[in-house]
């Protein structure tokens, strides 16, 4: 069964270069020129992956991604076009799984499609365990190895990181981790950066070369796959 | 051509006429009338409705409660704001509500009783107050007014009807008014009030005998005819364009410092005077230099100079013990064009014959100056001259060291006067020494007491010691009694004479003290530069000066605002003038131009008097000055802020405009570099862009010919020119996240390592196998940054490094942290910076850059000088040295705490 890709974008040079690119991917690949199109073919056809542009012409991309998100757990990768932070936070906090940022290449695009396709399916199948290169993460016995060895975290650092493993490959935004760690009321935002730096000296080799989770400044924090 | 001189400048009426509209005001409209019971109400409500028809919204503000049956009808229909019920000792009493009128802000309201005094407790003391308030929010107005309550007219119609109005207006208010006379005849009025239609029955008799008799009516009719027709004389002259060419009026008013009983005739009479003539006036005190008033007398007086401010004097006090001289001088020096005194009848002067009257003094000392006389009260007020002067010579308390001096003195003038008559050179070198005595303890001693009780001993002690015979008081030669008395009367005279050098002396200085303290103030006030030292000057000036707090605004009351409250002795004045009810008068100041708070006729519940510094309509500032209740301003302190203001405004103007111009340059440069950088941009931008347009011009059209490898390479170049150009892209949206007004970024604290590891990541993905070495501190460094920015930094370094110093050996990124800062590195082992490039190399975005071409090398253009202006907008420094073993090190440094520059 071939994957379905709906792109909402208006530009038509982006989405001829996407569209080949997605087609000798072997996607199949779905086009709404507007926000209400879009909205509309993405509940007839049901698409396994959505590509949303945040600048439409006739509405707030913003807007398109509350509506589908009301009724739909598809996976949304967001494309801005500012390399404005709040507004990725913003796509982020309204439900986007991803956000990309024009002008991107091929492989990058590629690559997020991949992250989003597994993402869902890891969330279909059951937790356990899960091992991502040196790193792994036992979310029944609650604790984390590094190389077979075990890593002594404390329960905040544990939450932490069971989060990010959790969500491997998508972007989590500072209030998001904050709110789910500390909960809902807290701006344990200095509290977060603290904890990160003692994580990453933990797991990492050179925190300032993270290998595992990596930093996306003004905007969040993101596991890799390795 | 003398048609020709006097012919307004159309330019200048019309300039006149835009002022007037751009000030946004709205109009008032008077409908005035000589009585109650006129139908000034009545008229009123017929004009409304008039513009009602023509399509205004029209309000009813407040309208004084009518038994009138065809008044109530007229008012249906409208619109009406509901009084404001205040609580007044057990009353209940209904209120225009101002603060309701002004959030509806309809086009026109009606306010009926112009001269109506509120209810203690509300914001303004009169309701012409609160009219201004309304017109100054561009409210049209129209309210009415009786005759009698003109401020200039009070004491006429005192005259005229026996009663004394307490509720006035200013005549300068209505000044700007459209006035609209409503008159009947006087006969007509009797027959209504007769029929019950002004007052109710009882109260109405009570009304025809003591007010409304006919010939008091006749008479109000004329006063108030005749001021509307002045009005109208006075709407038609164009006062701004001929005031030059007109002949000058000015109008001096002489007071006497002690009567102010008379005084205030002679101001209310000059008031008019000046306002038919539309001149400038003065009233002039003359103050003797040793007077003691009491305190009722003070009030007295306070009370006439506000009154005389208000009728728009000026109100001048000179001090001198001849009022002729002083007033001759002033006259002369202010070429005064008519003086007005007042005179009482029948005089009761017990010099009279020794001394002449003032008028005709001034007579014969001003030639050119016409001289007006006021008859006042049959009866001279008795004033205390003799108590005063004898309460003058007791000290109000005797100093023993001043007793001690005196009889010192006493003593030593005897001693003395023995060997001079041991010597036998005469009695009247004896009579010369205890003259010189008289004089000397005159000097030294305070107060006319001493020097009159020595004037009287030295007499006695004379008597006693040297005259025949010697220790008794009797006299035997015949001429002795005659040199005693004239003895008496010399010492008296040289020792008050002495008194009155020494009062004069003291005076002057204390004036020049005062001149220089001022003096002093404004040359510091000129010589400073900046808004916060001349906060900061006037503040401690101030509170010096008046020994009180006082807080200085230099923009309206807002949240966010630091307070500049300077407090006097007393650390919890700040918390009472902090207050969000003093800000709220403060505020009041800032937007209706005029003092409030303490003492004065709004917000007077207010701790605070505050007052605003206006220069050219504009409110620079408002100072507030906390103010006991038990010690309110004296006068002297009010005329001395005035003066400060004044001088206050300007060096505040002048201030403003520095900073204008001083803004207009910081405009102008940024366009010179703004264009600058837009022709770097373009010409940057010019290279990738002809690079991409050429290869993809060859593939479309030449594809069949082209080989495999050429078309490959093309390719490439391609993405290289574009990859580029996003690059570029990216460094320039970087610079809009500055601002463009402080060049300062929005900080929030970032762990240096994440920001490292982000540009680091990013380098790794566009630079595939180049090493690249990181080193961080150990403990995790926040620093308050702006995080995207200092990446962009980063990236640009590490990605110079890497392409321009063609670095083999691993590129290293460093941070290392000092007590305050960070310092971050990135050092390569390259061919280095060529030494003619360093000064050049981290030039400023759009700085002319004539001697090196802009794509002299690719992307170290306009990436380097975007990192200076990143770091230096995070208050940190940037520099690029070559290191001895080869390679350039590119070092910067960011503050750790907020707020620090290197």
């Amino acid at each position: 069964m071939t994957t379905t890709v709906l792109m909402i974008e208006d530009d038509l040079a982006i989405v001829n270069f996407m569209t080949a690119i997605l087609q000798g991917n072997a996607y199949k690949v779905l086009h709404a020129a507007k926000g209400t199109e879009g909205v509309s073919m993405c509940a007839l056809w049901s698409p396994d992956v959505v590509i949303l542009d945040l600048g439409l012409p006739d509405q707030d991309g913003i807007d398109v991604l509350k509506n589908i998100r009301s009724w739909s757990e598809v996976p949304i990768i967001v494309v801005s076009a500012r390399s404005d932070e709040s507004e990725k936070v913003l796509a982020l906090d309204e439900g986007a799984d991803d956000y990309i940022t024009k002008p991107f290449g091929t492989s990058e695009l590629l690559a997020r499609i991949r992250t989003a396709l597994r993402h869902v399916k890891k969330k279909e199948g059951s937790a356990g365990k899960l091992s991502n290169g040196a790193f792994e993460i036992d979310f029944d016995k609650r604790f984390v190895q590094i190389e077979g060895k075990q890593v002594h975290l404390t329960p905040t650092e544990y939450k932490i990181i069971q989060l990010l493993a959790l969500n491997i490959g998508k972007v989590l935004t500072h209030d998001y981790i904050a709110k789910e760690v500390w909960g809902p009321y807290s701006l344990e935002n200095q509290s977060l950066r603290v904890n990160m730096s003692n994580i990453r000296r933990k797991i990492e080799v050179n925190p300032a070369e993270p290998v595992y989770i990596l930093t996306e400044i003004g905007v969040g924090y993101r596991m890799v796959e390795c | 051509m003398g048609e020709e001189l006097n012919r307004p400048d159309p330019d200048q009426l019309l300039l006149q006429v835009e002022q007037m509209e751009e000030t946004g005001a709205g109009k008032l409209k008077v409908f005035f009338g000589y009585a109650a019971g006129v139908g000034k109400t009545y008229g009123m409500l017929k004009a409304a409705k008039k513009q009602v028809a023509l399509g205004k919204q029209v309000i009813l503000g407040y309208i004084e409660p009518h038994v009138r049956p065809d008044t109530l009808a007229l008012m249906e229909g409208f619109e009406r704001i509901p009084t404001k019920k205040l609580h007044y000792k057990n009353m209940q009493l209904e209120e225009f509500d101002l603060d309701a009128a002004l959030a509806l802000a309809p086009d026109l309201i009606l306010v009926d009783e112009l001269a109506h005094t509120n209810v203690i407790g509300s914001r303004n003391k009169k309701r012409y107050q609160d009219i201004e308030e309304l017109l100054r929010a561009g409210i049209d107005v129209y309210t009415t007014v009786n005759v009698q309550h003109l401020e200039s007219l009070n004491d006429i119609i005192e005259e005229i009807s026996q009663i004394r109005v307490q509720e006035t207006v200013p005549d300068s208010f209505l000044s700007h008014a459209e006035m609209k006379l409503i008159d009947i005849e006087p006969e007509e009025l009797l027959s209504r009030l007769k029929e019950g239609k002004i007052y109710r029955p009882e109260r109405a008799r009570k009304a025809m005998n003591h007010f409304f008799t006919k010939e008091n009516l006749k008479l109000l009719r004329e006063i108030a005819i005749r001021k509307a027709a002045d009005h109208i004389s006075m709407d038609n002259r164009i006062e701004d364009v001929y005031k030059e060419k007109r002949v000058h009026v000015r109008l001096l008013t002489c007071i006497h410092h002690l009567d102010q009983q008379g005084a205030e005739k002679c101001i209310r009479w000059t008031a008019r005077l000046a306002n038919a003539f539309h001149g400038e006036w003065v009233v002039l005190i003359v103050e003797k230099s040793d007077e003691e008033t009491s305190e009722e007398e003070q009030q007295k007086r306070k009370a006439n100079q506000v009154l005389a401010e208000r009728l728009g004097a000026e109100v001048v006090t000179l001090i001198g013990d001849q009022p002729v001289e002083v007033i001759t001088q002033y006259a002369k020096l202010t070429s005064v064009t008519d003086i007005i005194v007042g005179k009482y009848r029948h005089r009761f002067g017990h010099f009279k014959w020794l001394k002449q009257d003032i008028e005709d003094e001034l007579m014969k000392r001003l030639n050119h100056v016409e001289l007006h006389i006021i008859p006042l009260a049959e009866q001279e007020p008795r004033l205390k001259k003799e108590k005063a002067s004898f309460k003058q010579l007791i000290p109000k308390k005797i100093l023993l060291v001043d007793l001690f001096k005196t009889v010192g003195l006493l003593i030593a003038a005897t001693l003395l006067s023995e060997v001079v008559t041991y010597l036998g050179i005469g009695d009247q070198n004896v009579i010369i020494v205890y003259l010189l005595f008289v004089v000397m303890i005159s000097r030294v001693t305070t107060g006319y007491f001493y020097g009159v009780l020595a004037s009287g001993i030295s007499v006695i002690l004379f008597n006693w010691f040297f005259v025949e015979p010697l220790n008794s008081l009797t006299v035997y030669k015949p001429g002795y009694p005659i040199t005693l008395l004239i003895m008496l009367i010399g010492a008296l005279f040289t020792s008050n004479i002495m008194i009155r050098l020494k009062n004069q002396a003291r005076d002057s200085i204390e004036k020049e003290h005062q001149m220089s303290v001022l003096y002093d103030l404004n040359k510091s006030l000129l010589s400073t530069r900046n808004l916060t030292k001349i906060v900061q000057l006037t503040n401690e000036y101030l509170v010096q000066a008046i020994e009180r707090s006082v807080i200085f605004y230099t923009e309206k009351p807002h949240a966010q605002q630091q307070l500049n409250i300077l407090t006097y002795q007393n650390k919890q004045d700040y918390q009472a003038l902090a207050s969000g009810d003093e800000q709220g008068v403060a505020n009041w100041v800032f937007n209706n131009h005029k003092i409030a708070g303490f003492g004065t006729d709004t917000l007077m519940g207010a701790k605070g008097h505050y007052f605003p510094v206006i220069s050219q309509g504009k409110v620079l500032a408002v100072i507030g000055i906390l103010i006991d209740k038990k010690q309110p301003l004296t006068y002297e302190q009010q005329n001395f802020l005035k003066m400060l203001t004044s001088q206050l405004s300007l060096a505040l103007e002048r201030q403003r405009l520095a900073a204008e111009q001083q803004q207009i340059m910081v405009e102008n440069e940024k366009e010179k570099m703004r264009g600058n950088l837009l022709r770097a941009i373009s010409h940057d931008l010019r290279t990738p862009l002809t690079g991409i347009l050429g290869a993809s011009s060859v593939l479309l059209e030449e594809e069949q010919q082209l080989p495999a490898e050429l078309k490959k390479s093309l390719l490439t170049d391609m993405k290289e020119d574009a990859e580029w150009l996003i690059r570029m892209v990216e460094n320039l949206l970087s610079v809009t996240r500055i601002d463009e007004g402080t060049m300062k970024v929005k900080k929030t604290p970032e762990a240096v390592e994440e920001v490292v590891g982000a540009a680091v990541g990013k380098i790794r993905k566009r630079f595939k196998g180049q090493s690249l070495t990181v080193k961080v501190p150990e403990e995790l460094l926040m620093i308050p940054m702006d995080g995207t920015l200092i990446e962009q930094v980063l990236i640009n370094l590490i990605e110079n490094a890497i392409k321009h110093a063609r670095s083999k050996e691993p590129v290293m990124i460093t941070v290392k942290k000092k007590p305050d800062f960070a310092i971050f590195e990135v050092s390569d082992d390259g061919i280095g910076i060529a030494k003619e490039r360093v000064p050049v190399l981290f030039q400023q975005l759009g700085e002319a850059r004539e001697d090196i071409p802009v794509d002299s090398s690719r992307g170290m253009g306009i990436g380097l000088s975007i990192c200076k202006t990143i770091v230096t907008a995070h208050g940190g420094t940037i520099e690029a040295v070559n290191k001895a073993q080869g390679g350039a090190v590119f070092r910067f440094s960011l503050p750790i705490k907020e707020g620090a520059t290197s």
